[in-house]
């Protein structure tokens, strides 16, 4: 279980390298829709966004406090059948896109 | 003859189809408010506490619904659901038939027309926050500051 979970936060973590492999793109949602792709995350576009920047507030505003609550937060959103490590990878990918000063919290998961 | 029966039977499927007219706005056990509602032991704020994390993206869109009214409408509405989370399952049901009988009944639907929307529109939504509500503080004001 903790070995899944580290596996997971690390590939959280790893996948910039993909992102910037990517064209340059102006909208946002349109390119974070796409890193989901690579994970077999699909759904509408404009849920999957809406969710990410809702997963942002609630950092902020301390509903959520650390990067478990973050991950089973989206988890609970995802389709179901979906897995522990997409719910981590989305987060990975909604920290990046849109609120990148929140990506501390994936550090502060791996050295728990 | 023929003419006569047509007039006749026209005459009776009108009759028919317009009596029952007469009495279909009452309210029923599950409209226009939701039977979880009705029956939920819960507070306002575990209410929305669980639906802010039961249905992330309704729970957005009511509180920029919400954000977007007068600090005077938006304490209306606060006092509003809280009185009605006041009422036991009876007087909800009474409520109930009156929005549903007399649209002038409820005074803040015409100031905010979506005012209990987060509570009374969507069954599904009703149904998971009230699934989990228990489980939330009964009083959180941070609910309302979103």
């Amino acid at each position: 279980m903790k070995r899944t979970r580290l596996a997971s936060i690390a590939a959280a973590a790893i996948a910039p390298a993909l992102v910037f492999a990517a064209p340059a793109h102006a909208d946002p949602d349109t390119d974070f829709g796409k890193e989901l792709h690579t994970y077999g995350i699909y759904g509408q576009k404009d849920y999957n966004a809406w969710i990410a920047k809702i997963a942002c507030k609630r950092l902020y505003n301390g509903v959520d406090q650390d990067a478990d609550k973050s991950a089973k937060f989206i988890f609970l959103q995802l389709q179901k059948g979906s897995t522990t490590e997409q719910a981590w990878q989305f987060l990975g990918a909604a920290l990046r896109t849109y609120c990148p000063e929140k990506l501390p919290i994936l550090d502060a998961a791996a050295q728990q | 003859m023929l003419i006569k029966a047509s007039v006749a039977a026209a005459a009776v499927s009108v009759a028919a189809i317009a009596v029952p007219a007469v009495a279909s706005a009452d309210a029923t056990d599950d409209y226009p408010i939701p039977n979880r509602i009705l029956k939920t032991t819960c507070t306002v704020d575990q209410y929305m506490a669980a639906v802010r994390d039961s249905d992330p993206v309704y729970y957005e869109r009511y509180m920029i619904d919400y954000n977007n009214k007068s600090p005077e409408v938006q304490q209306a509405a606060r006092d509003r659901i809280y009185w009605f989370f006041s009422l036991d399952y009876a007087g909800r049901r009474q409520y109930s038939e009156d929005t549903a009988t007399n649209a002038f009944y409820e005074q803040m639907a015409w100031n905010w027309p979506n005012w209990a929307k987060l509570f009374f529109n969507n069954k599904g939504v009703a149904a998971h926050g009230t699934d989990t509500c228990a489980q939330y503080p009964p009083s959180d004001p941070a609910v309302w500051n979103w």
